[in-house]
């Protein structure tokens, strides 16, 4: 593999903290200018393998490459990589331009030269003319942007982002996922974004790795990772999936046929079988939009059953309908767009549900 | 004290159940602290023959002695504090940074067993140790050494400022070592990350972070130690008074209490405006620290 392809390299890494067993062989590889998401549950060791490439923390084995080169004997201060701490960790005693300007004290260039950098890098994150500021007299979004700052105007090969966006609200994180979007197009760096929040990492990354339990259990773009989960867990973790009981009749190389509680007989093709089960033996899942409820007039679905309507959630834009397809003994969730003219129905109330077969994922 | 809810009633008997429970302390404060200084104010101020002037402060200032003395106060509680506080920053340093947080509570504990004896017991052991006939000396004696007990390393300044600063030092690392928890460690991490050395991450971070610990605990030193009698008595052996013995003095055995309040007061004014310019110093600290 030359050191195009690849900026950070995991050759199996392993982590102990005693006993525990935090990375638990990691071999992974982040390509050059792609906006990398760790995403998995707390205590996955997201943070930690976020920590090793920044040289925070050592590993036990294995190695960790950053543009080809072995990371092993260079310390933190020394690697082509700078962060954004989940406090973003601005000094308290140092002025906002100070704080930019924090890194270049081992710069050659002269004191003006960093001066304009400042300036530029506090235009670049939308906080013109905030440089004489104390610190400590920012709101949250101010002090991430100043986190960037000091972070970008080193010009790293990889900026490493643990969990910014988790202590803004609602409205201030959407506002910084598109931002920091438009930041890494703009600096076409690699950005490498530690975060427990599936919908940020679907929003921002090209790809994503979902990990559990020190593994990584999924390594995909987020299309695949929501369309084409790899286990039942993963599917779990992002965004919500129905699961029905399924058994497998027969299969070929070409395709698999099963049997699945409510939707009958069906032929899937090999990309839909994953691994992955739990306990409970295999099953068909499937996300609540690629079913639907038919109405008179409603175009034709590839497949129909009918169900008993058991809940409705009414959301605005949206209901969702939890429904008992016939021959199944479990709830399944709908979301449906609410279209003006069509009635929300009710509880009780029976209704057609459409769906295709190349929306499923067999997990076994 | 009205509150702006209108329910001044309730505001009133807040503030008076307040009074009531600083009130012990109050009366102890104005009994025992305002009370004495406003007499020893007023007997500097007041002259041997009637009236009041400002003479006995002329004569307590331009008394050569006096300011021999106040120098040499100040020079010692100065090496003092320089001495207690360059010692304490590395224990407490060693303490919030490499001892397991489970254990700091017991090194705290173990910095406080020198306060188990009394402060004089304290003194006294120095005198032990680096008098005449101390431990030092009859050491270097039966050694065959020396020849005779060695003068310079008793009755002197260094043996005061060395009594001093042992006595003083936990009152130094408490407060560092506070300023030093404080500090959130990702600062630490930062300061690595953009490029610093360990070294440089400690003077442009860990130092300036912890700096109002420092100034606190240069104060906690500095003051009392300026106006300490007992030592210099005992460790100087009477050769080395500073000038809360020529206070004393003054009072007591001339029973010239008018000049001996003036020296007060003056000495107390040199205090003062030396912590003034300290807790300015800390002020420009603490503006950054939230």
């Amino acid at each position: 593999m030359t050191t195009n392809d690849a900026m950070i390299e995991f050759r199996d890494v392993h982590k102990y903290y005693g006993d525990y067993h935090a990375l638990r062989g990691i071999t992974a590889t982040i390509r050059p200018g792609e906006f990398f998401s760790l995403l998995g549950p707390s205590g996955c060791g997201k943070t930690t393998l976020l920590r090793t490439i920044a040289g925070f923390e050592g590993i036990s084995s294995g190695a960790v490459l950053i543009d080809g080169r072995d990371m092993a004997d260079v310390p933190a201060n020394k690697r082509p990589t700078n962060m954004v701490f989940q406090s973003y960790a601005i000094f308290p005693h140092l002025s906002v331009e100070e704080n930019v300007g924090f890194g270049l004290r081992r710069d050659s260039r002269s004191k003006e030269d960093k001066a304009k950098a400042v300036i530029e890098a506090l235009e670049m994150v939308g906080l013109k003319g905030y440089g004489k500021r104390a610190a400590h007299a920012l709101s949250g979004g101010q002090r991430q942007r100043v986190a960037l700052a000091r972070a970008l105007i080193l010009k790293p090969k990889v900026l490493l982002l643990d969990e910014p966006l988790s202590a803004l609200d609602k409205k201030m994180r959407e506002q910084m996922q598109v931002e920091l979007i438009r930041l890494q197009r703009q600096v076409g760096i690699t950005f490498i974004l530690v975060t427990h929040d599936q919908e940020e990492a679907l929003v921002m990354s090209d790809r994503i790795a979902v990990m559990f339990e020190g593994e990584i259990a999924q390594l995909a773009d987020p299309e695949t990772l929501y369309r084409r989960p790899n286990s039942r867990k993963v599917a779990d973790f992002i965004g919500t999936m129905n699961f029905l009981p399924a058994s497998i009749i027969s299969e070929s190389a070409a395709s698999v046929e099963i049997e699945a509680a409510g939707f009958g007989r069906i032929q899937l093709e090999p990309g839909q079988v994953m691994g992955g089960a739990t306990a409970e033996g295999a099953a068909v899942g499937f996300r609540p939009e690629t079913l639907t409820i038919l109405y008179e007039g409603s175009a034709a679905s590839d497949r129909e059953s009918m169900a008993t309507i058991e809940e409705v959630v009414y959301f605005g834009d949206m209901t969702y309908y939890d429904v008992r397809i016939d021959g199944s003994e479990t709830n399944v969730r709908i979301s449906m767009r609410n279209v003006f003219g069509r009635p929300v129905l009710d509880r009780g109330e029976r209704a057609r549900v459409g769906w295709s077969p190349g929306a499923l994922v067999l997990f076994r | 004290m009205a509150t702006s809810t209108g329910k001044s009633g309730e505001g009133r008997s807040e503030a008076a159940s307040g009074l009531l429970l600083v009130s012990p302390t109050l009366i102890y404060a104005v009994l025992l602290l305002a009370a004495p200084l406003v007499t020893v104010l007023v007997y500097s101020l007041s002259l041997r023959d009637g009236g009041f002037g400002l003479d006995n402060y002329v004569t307590a200032w331009s008394d050569r002695i006096n300011q021999l003395l106040i120098m040499r106060s100040l020079t010692v509680s100065f090496s003092v504090t320089l001495v207690t506080v360059l010692l304490a920053y590395p224990v407490a340093y060693f303490v919030s940074f490499y001892v397991k947080p489970e254990r700091k509570s017991l090194w705290l504990f173990l910095i406080t067993i020198p306060f188990w004896t009394s402060y004089l017991i304290r003194v006294f052991l120095w005198k032990v140790i680096l008098g005449y006939n101390g431990v030092i000396n009859s050491g270097l004696l039966s050694l065959g050494l020396i020849d005779e007990p060695l003068q310079a390393i008793n009755y002197n300044v260094p043996a005061l400022v060395m009594t001093l600063a042992h006595a003083y030092a936990p009152f130094a690392i408490l407060p560092i070592f506070v300023a030093l928890e404080k500090i959130d460690r990702s600062f630490l991490e930062a300061g690595r990350d953009l490029g610093e050395s360990q070294l440089m991450t400690f003077i442009r971070v860990t130092l300036p972070l912890s700096m109002p610990g420092v100034i606190a605990a240069v104060l906690i030193v500095f003051i009392p130690t300026v106006g300490d009698y007992v030592t210099p008595d005992l460790i100087g052996g009477g050769k080395l008074p500073m000038i809360a013995n020529r206070i004393e003095g003054t009072l007591l055995k001339q029973n010239n209490r008018e000049l001996g309040s003036a020296i007060a007061v003056t000495a107390m004014l040199v205090v003062a405006v030396v912590s003034i310019v300290f807790l300015l110093l800390n002020r420009r600290f603490l503006k950054g620290a939230k």
